[in-house]
């Protein structure tokens, strides 16, 4: 019966549209990544690399243990502060944009808290020599464009000529994490520890931080933007806190304690672009 | 024999079904109207799921027109100060500033309604003008690599970032924008919705063109890696 009432509408003269309304052009592939209505759809020229936790490294700019400190600096971050930073380097942007990849990475990956949108992305193309501070539209009051672009060309820029890519990106995630306000999530936590008894995961993310922190506490002494003046508290914090496996020794399995991405992706376009 | 046969045979089919085919013919119409009537709710049903969906759709470009005029207004805001930076910092090129200017003013006078715009030869003229206000400013920043002095001038890398950075979210705006026109207006001609549409006058959004498209799209990419 339906099925009838269907032949009969569409029999209605001028409806022909109804058989041929979804041929109606599109210009960009984006297009078809970025609206919500069309998410299922894959994304059809924009190639969005799979996410590997915090650290997505696929230009090899870090070694494990730089990307584990990175990623450890990035979980802190999103304690303290619910932001949500993440990097990308890719060996080649294969003639795509580095502005589209951005957008449709983190629109895909879900960067920064659902409602919040508190996610930012550094991009880093190797081939190219391009740089790109992707942020989310919860920060883009903080994280403005002019920060972004200064971040790009005064802290990240200068390293990546001198060839020290793993200082400039470190520089650069703390310099992006400092402008967008907020706090290292050690000191709330630590508290809530001390009450809510030990357990062997708080045991390895105090390890983490303690071992983030000598890395930041080097890197605060050469970097621009300096991060150092949390270490000092923070490491005092991790004392008081009663952690006492400071060995800073290796060993860690898997990456900083990847809690996942908040699913938002609010992303629309800010942020700025560089080079080296 | 045969006779007495038949007519019994003939009579009783005449006198007999005749009560039956009554209530047969009652029973069909009350069949025929539950069909009807059940035809008619799905009916009801799925139009009232097309309207809805046209409204979602119809809100959805609205807010997405939203942020594509609020982009080219934060632009167009932002000249001022970056015309008033270049001719501070530096004996800058008069030609292209001039340029930039008219392009603005020009933009000033293209004006569109906020809510969704539908008039198609409108929506042109209107991006017509803020593309020559793109154009203009492609033009001011290429040329700004003649001169490090301003290149050099804090005020004015972070107006060049500022507009790049609005330059950028206007073309992923216009792009949300597009999606949303076209899944709207393919609903609007698909079945339902088209009779929803003549019934309760949706119109067709006015869709940006390809060609406004190519001609958008290098303006983001001005500057920025030349260091």
């Amino acid at each position: 019966m339906i099925a009838l009432a269907h032949l009969l509408l569409a029999m209605v003269p001028g409806l022909p549209g109804a058989i041929t309304g979804a041929t109606t052009v599109v210009p960009y592939g984006i297009v078809a990544l970025v609206a919500p209505a069309a998410a299922a759809s894959p994304a059809a020229e924009v190639q969005v690399p799979k996410n590997d936790g915090w650290v997505t490294d696929l230009a090899g700019f870090l070694s494990d243990a730089q990307e584990r400190e990175l990623e450890a600096l990035m979980e802190s971050y999103k304690r303290g502060s619910t932001h949500e930073m993440a990097l990308l380097t890719v060996p080649s942007l294969e003639g795509e944009a580095i502005e589209n990849l951005g957008l449709a990475v983190g629109r895909s990956w879900g960067l920064g808290k659902a409602g919040v949108e508190n996610g930012a992305l550094l991009i880093i193309a190797k081939a190219e020599r391009e740089i790109r501070i992707e942020v989310g539209r919860g920060l883009e009051g903080t994280l403005t464009d002019s920060i972004s672009g200064r971040i790009i060309r005064d802290v990240i820029s200068p390293e990546f000529k001198r060839g020290r890519f793993a200082q400039g990106i470190q520089s650069g995630i703390v310099a992006m994490h400092k402008a967008a306000g907020g706090d290292y999530g050690a000191l709330p936590k630590q508290r809530r520890r001390r009450s809510a008894g030990r357990s062997l995961a708080q045991l390895v993310t105090s390890l983490l931080f303690l071992l983030m922190l000598g890395g930041m506490g080097g890197l605060s002494r050469r970097g621009r933007y300096r991060g150092g003046g949390l270490a000092g508290p923070l490491i005092l914090g991790s004392m008081l806190g009663g952690r006492s496996g400071y060995g800073g020794g290796g060993g860690f399995g898997g990456g900083g304690g990847f809690s996942g991405f908040g699913g938002g992706g609010g992303f629309s376009g800010g942020g700025a672009s560089g080079g080296w | 024999m045969p006779e007495r046969t038949l007519v019994p045979a003939l009579a009783r089919p005449l006198t007999r079904p005749a009560p039956e085919r009554r209530g047969a013919v009652s029973k069909g119409c009350a069949v025929a109207l539950g069909i009807v009537g059940a035809f008619a709710l799905l009916l009801g049903l799925w139009g009232m799921g097309s309207y809805n969906g046209l409204v979602t759709a119809q809100e959805g470009i609205e807010a997405r027109w939203s942020e594509v005029e609020n982009q080219y207004k934060r632009r167009f805001e932002m000249i001022p100060n970056l015309v008033a930076t270049v001719e501070g910092a530096a004996d800058f090129e008069r030609s292209v500033l001039t340029e930039v200017v008219e392009a603005r003013a020009k933009v000033g006078q293209a004006r569109l309604p906020e809510t969704m715009p539908t008039d198609e030869k409108q929506l042109q003229a209107y991006m017509r003008a803020q593309q020559g206000l793109s154009g203009a400013l492609g033009r001011l920043f290429a040329l700004s690599e003649n001169y490090p002095q301003l290149k050099a001038t804090q005020g004015f890398l972070s107006l060049q970032d500022q507009i790049e950075g609005t330059e950028n979210r206007i073309a992923v705006a216009r792009r949300d924008y597009i999606e949303t026109v076209r899944v709207y207006n393919t609903k609007r001609r698909r079945v339902p919705g088209n009779f929803m549409a003549a019934l309760f006058g949706f119109e067709k959004a006015a869709q940006f063109t390809v060609e406004e498209e190519e001609t958008a799209v290098p303006v983001i990419d001005f500057g920025g890696d030349d260091e």
